[in-house]
């Protein structure tokens, strides 16, 4: 049986939809030959900047970029919640666009530009996004609040005032599972000014 | 109501700021030097005995340091079930995804290769999904002494309930009305994924756990470890959602912690996505059976409901069914019978025995009042409970109120329809509504007040704050009772080694609880203040409460809520739009109306899902989870949530901190009934069946036409 990595795995598939087709781990009966371990894993280095910062890295070229953000940068802002393409709680921009970090393979960076929830601020000022979920309590446990940001940020990049439809849409693939979907949209209209007064939009 | 200087006023959490720049530290971000990291191989059949495993090939890989399975660990995991016996590893195995073996390796890759190795001879067994075919003669016996769920006293029979005479009642109403329902197991479904980090000093364990009772955690893990209380720690300081799935210890906590004794490192236990759905716990199924008496002017004279639920493959909680109580009827009796199946563990999820009993309750009623040709708001207001049991008085009582302000706010009159179903379509609109009720007893735990020579406050407090804003809560209450601003309170929480017991985030308890023991130890330390003035230097004045009042004699204590929903389906493809929702709550007084109003519209929402499209669904023939993942199982995404329009029905209760109630677990109550009534309304057919996604709405329409 020819072994499938988590990398023709990834680059195969994209994402879950075909998460229901995967035997739990128990069923994998047939062992590989030669296991890929830390220290025979092919490896690749790629150049890539981070939140501004130019870095050049040796990466597993099975890693995630969640996992190099996570495990190997230590920025931990970023979360996963399925590691498979449905949450988007890994939420982040990558050359301004927003990715889900777990369906992107780290050499895939080689020459991008990356910005996580660490990289959203100026310093110790704050981006007008974070400071509306802080107003309008967007955030209930948090867990999902990294990714709805770069979401919010990604959406206000492209399309400064949008509608509360329109942030709907935009914002659809970052679930919130303690559902505070009408405080993040209100947030989000706030901070583009498309808010009109007394709460809800 | 007097308005006060601090509880109140729409205040945001005292931690947002490192929610949002990504600086609030979960338990899977922490990571302790030669940290190992654990996998989980898991059972790929719903019931199976466990022949042989081997797990040399798996131990040769370099890199593996430890791995468990039932031959080297028979492990009680004792609130794995309500029995105390369920043990980390089990044979046989009763559900698809029960744990075979745990493995610690230097990295996740290599952990999950060595997975792979690990050979397991099983001898499948048949198996049984369904709660009815479990109870067959000659089913597949899951536990010893067959399928019907013994309950914490070791006996087999039904949880039940009576009062008056139930078949007297049928025989004094005008008419009865019969009907059924079944709901399906949905998941909790959190963001976080499931983790724990353990590791030892000499007889020493800390457990980074993600758990909203920390104290309660700690109490698990030593009893299952045989190790003394104090001699385990356990932090966590934030956690992404729980809804009810984390207030004992789990498994993967006492994994992370075995694993490390063996490894002598740290150990890191994740479990995928998949693993949290089919192998920690959702919301118990439900078929529920209505009888219903009433006289011609809509005056109940009795219910009847005989049910069973579904526990999966353990029983881990009640499973139990509540609803009825929302009702003045002098003859009361309903059954509830848990039984076991071979599917994933039913357990605790935001107001575990409610939302699917008041959809069952809740429709029945509605039926009753259209076939009365009576408004359904006026038959609940007619019929709603006045006195609990209807014989003890409440301490507050706002259900009329949400009733009539709710309806009023809603737009009831212009949106519901007399005629169900009379829309010209293709999109119907209509409007239902439902309410529940939810209790709000006091009970014990502790706070820590403290203050420096600057005048600078500290609350210790033993809650997590799984999303409710708890710390907020708190430190609210403590500005409150010490006429300071929130900014001059320090909440320290989250670590056993620094805060005193709290009764963990479950149960709607801790703004009451713990929120008493605050005002308590505030009240303390002020008077020692008086007493021994002001600290000095770097002295520090400090004092330790635990209040546990006795519970009020004569009266019940209990939230209220009434949730109206309007929506549009389409009936021709059966999609279910919500248009409209109002959310009216008695929680008595509310002590942050801004997160409180996340509360509400958050719970309300997720109930829509559940009553549109959440459910685990299984493979009949192979017993295998079909849609376990967020995907699969539909939860509530941006695009399917309505705006919730919340009302405040602020009742004045003589109890609890400044007179609040419960209000986390009531926002999910009738919301799933709300939605079902209001489909009814729009397309004048009955839903039977959770969730009412397109298919079912569909076959109904035709069902009609048929």
């Amino acid at each position: 049986m020819k072994k499938i990595s988590r990398r023709l795995f990834v680059e195969g598939t994209g994402a879950g939809i075909v998460a229901v087709a995967i035997p739990l781990e128990g069923q994998a009966q047939s062992a590989p030959a030669a296991p890929t371990t830390a220290s025979n894993a092919p490896k690749t280095t790629i150049k890539l900047t981070i939140n501004g910062q130019q870095r050049s890295m040796e990466v597993e070229d099975r890693w995630t970029l969640v996992e190099v953000l996570r495990d190997h940068l230590q920025l931990t802002g970023t979360k996963i919640g399925c590691d498979r393409g449905e949450c988007g709680a890994c939420t982040v921009l990558v050359n301004g666009k927003a990715v889900y970090s777990c369906s992107q393979l780290a050499v895939w960076m080689d020459g991008r530009t990356v910005q996580t929830i660490e990289g959203l601020a100026q310093g110790t000022k704050l981006d007008p996004l974070q400071t509306a979920f802080i107003e309008h309590d967007a955030p209930q446990c948090g867990y999902c609040t990294s990714g709805q940001l770069m979401a919010a940020k990604a959406l206000l990049n492209s399309n400064p005032k949008p509608t509360r439809e329109e942030v709907r849409a935009g914002m659809t693939g970052n679930l919130c599972r303690c559902s505070n979907y009408n405080h993040y949209v209100e947030a989000v209209m706030a901070a583009a000014g498309t808010l009109k007064s007394g709460g809800a939009a | 109501m007097n308005p006060l200087n601090s509880v109140g006023h729409r205040e945001p959490r005292v931690d947002a700021l490192l929610r949002v720049t990504g600086k609030a530290e979960y338990t899977g971000d922490v990571k302790l030097p030669g940290m190992l990291y654990a996998r989980l191989l898991r059972s790929p059949h719903p019931h199976a005995r466990i022949k042989s495993i081997d797990i040399s090939k798996a131990q040769a890989l370099p890199g593996v340091r430890a791995i468990l399975t039932k031959d080297n660990c028979d492990t009680v995991w004792s609130s794995g079930d309500s029995l105390g016996q369920r043990k980390l590893f089990n044979n046989p195995l009763r559900f698809t995804g029960e744990a075979v073996a745990a493995i610690a390796a230097v990295n996740r890759h290599v952990a999950e290769e060595a997975m792979s190795l690990i050979q397991v001879d099983y001898e499948v067994l048949p198996f049984v999904l369904d709660v009815d075919k479990a109870m067959e003669e000659g089913a597949p016996e899951i536990h010893p002494g067959g399928n019907l769920s013994p309950n914490n006293q070791r006996r087999r029979e039904p949880q039940t309930y009576t009062r008056g005479n139930a078949a007297k009642g049928f025989t004094e109403a005008d008419r009865v009305f019969e009907s059924s329902f079944t709901s399906s197991h949905h998941n909790n479904a959190q963001l976080e994924l499931r983790t724990s980090l353990a590791y030892w000093e000499g007889s020493k364990l800390t457990v980074y756990a993600s758990t909203q009772g920390i104290v309660n955690c700690q109490r698990d893990i030593a009893k299952d470890l045989k190790l003394q209380e104090a001699d385990v720690r356990v932090i966590c300081h934030y956690m992404g959602g729980g809804f009810g799935n984390k207030n004992q210890s789990h498994d993967f906590d006492l994994f992370a912690a075995l694993l490390a004794k063996e490894a002598k490192a740290p150990v890191k236990v994740e479990f995928t996505r998949k693993e949290d759905f089919v192998a920690v716990h959702g919301r118990w199924s439900s078929k529920q059976q209505y009888k219903i008496g009433v006289k011609n002017d809509g005056t109940l004279t009795a219910i009847q409901m005989v049910a069973k639920t579904g526990s999966g493959a353990y029983r881990k909680s009640s499973c139990d069914l509540s609803g009825t109580e929302i009702y003045q009827v002098p003859n009361l009796e309903t059954s509830t019978t848990p039984i076991y199946t071979n599917t994933a563990v039913a357990a605790n999820y935001r107001a575990p025995a409610y939302p699917q009993g008041v959809f069952g309750i809740e429709s029945a009623i509605d039926d009753v009042a259209y076939a009365l040709k009576i408004d359904p708001l006026e038959f609940r207001l007619k019929n709603m409970t006045r006195k609990f049991r209807d014989q003890t008085p409440y301490t507050s009582f706002g259900l009329e109120d949400c009733l009539r302000k709710g309806a009023d706010s809603f737009g009831w009159k212009q949106r519901w329809k007399p005629v169900a179903g009379s829309g010209a379509g293709p999109l119907k609109r209509g409007a239902g509504m439902a309410m529940g009720m939810f209790g709000s007893a006091l009970g014990r735990s502790s706070a820590v007040a403290k203050v420096d020579a600057k005048g600078n406050y500290s609350i210790h407090v033993g809650v997590t704050d799984c999303g409710t804003a708890a710390k907020t809560t708190m430190g609210l209450i403590a500005a409150e009772e010490l006429g300071v601003p929130l900014n001059k309170v320090n909440v320290v929480w989250g670590d056993t080694d620094t805060c005193p017991y709290s009764v963990g985030e479950s149960g709607s308890r801790t703004t009451v609880q713990t929120g008493d023991a605050v005002i308590q130890a505030v009240k303390d330390l002020k008077k020692k203040i008086s007493e021994q003035g002001m600290p000095k230097g770097t002295d520090e004045v400090m004092v330790m409460v635990t209040t546990n009042p006795a519970q009020i004699q004569g009266a019940s204590r209990q939230s209220f809520v009434a949730h109206f929903a309007e929506v549009e389906v389409n009936v021709e493809t059966g999609n279910v739009k919500v248009t409209k929702f109002t959310a009216a709550h008695d929680s008595g007084r509310v002590v942050n109306p801004l997160t409180a109003e996340s509360q509400v519209q958050g719970g309300s929402i997720q109930g829509i899902g559940m009553a549109l499209h959440e459910e685990l669904r299984y493979d009949q023939r192979s017993g295998q989870p079909l849609n376990a993942g967020y995907y699969g199982a539909r939860i509530m995404t941006h695009m399917d949530a309505p705006q919730v329009d919340v009302l405040w029905v602020e009742t004045e209760d003589p109890y609890g901190p400044f007179g609040a109630k419960t209000l986390g677990e009531p926002t999910i109550i009738p919301t799933v009934a709300a939605v079902a009534n209001a489909i009814y309304n729009a397309i004048g057919v009955r839903m039977h069946d959770l969730p009412m996604t397109r298919e079912r709405v569909l076959a109904a329409l035709q069902g009609v036409k048929a």
